[in-house]
């Protein structure tokens, strides 16, 4: 066994495709490529953030909630994919191909590691990161993927106007991110 | 020459390369900085960084997972 890995390790194959990063150019064609075969199978442009509000109604769902009067789920089109579960939602089943693509893309190269929380402060960011990253994600109905590549890939004007909403919001965070964290 | 490093193990980008960016400015020409890092991005932005800087810089895989990248200051 050991054997095999010291020969995969060299092989320049698996270095370039499952070990070295691919550069953003590589990166950003073969997004492309895909979300474009997405929306050709799927009908629906990519997006990510609107399969975790549903995630959130059916856990909220199976702990004895109930989303029924909740505005952002009265469309008929939204209970119907609540009703319709997780294995019939596209959104939900490339959100968990997402998750175990990475832990496999991250196996392969042999990167795989548990990284050790630094401190209470990171945890505070992330936490409230996150909250308000669904939030408002949920408000401008799309992430930066649903919103912002979808967005301009579909040549909508909304793409571009969130775009620079991102550009003030990734100022201000840096800003934050130099005051809080160095 | 003296040898500096920085801990930046479970610290998720930018930050590893802002830290690089502070540190670099108050070590001597000539002098080495070891930034360790488990953020595969970082991987990639602090060595770019350094590059266009025109540094020296040297990556080694010391686990699984874990990178020190090795920057010598040397302008």
């Amino acid at each position: 066994m050991k054997i095999i890995w010291e020969k995969l390790e060299k092989n320049q194959y698996y270095t370039a495709i499952f070990k070295n990063p691919f550069t953003y150019v590589t990166g950003a064609i073969l997004l492309s490529v895909l979300q474009i075969a997405l929306l050709a199978s799927s009908g629906n442009p990519w997006g990510v953030s609107g399969a975790f509000a549903n995630w959130g109604a059916w856990i909220f769902e199976a702990v004895g909630g109930s989303v029924d009067k909740w505005f952002y789920f009265s469309s008929e089109g939204a209970q119907n994919t609540l009703k319709g579960g997780f294995l019939n939602d596209t959104g939900s089943i490339q959100n968990a191909g997402i998750i175990i693509g990475a832990l496999a893309a991250t196996l392969l190269a042999s990167q795989f590691k548990l990284k050790k929380i630094k401190s209470v402060k990171q945890v505070i960011a992330a936490v409230l990161g996150g909250l308000l990253m669904g939030y408002g994600a949920r408000l401008a109905f799309g992430c930066n993927i649903g919103a912002l590549f979808s967005g301009i890939a579909s040549l909508s004007l909304s793409g571009w106007v969130f775009a620079l909403a991102l550009l003030v919001g990734a100022f201000i965070g840096s800003k934050l991110l130099a005051k809080f964290f160095m | 020459m003296k040898e500096y490093t920085i801990d930046c193990l479970g610290e998720a980008c930018p930050v590893p390369l802002m830290k690089t960016e502070k540190k670099i400015n108050s070590i001597e020409v000539g002098d080495v900085l070891i930034v360790q890092i488990d953020h595969s991005c970082a991987m990639k932005n602090v060595p770019e960084w350094a590059r266009t800087q025109g540094y020296n810089v040297e990556i080694d895989e010391v686990a699984d997972g874990e990178w020190e990248v090795v920057i010598e200051k040397t302008k």
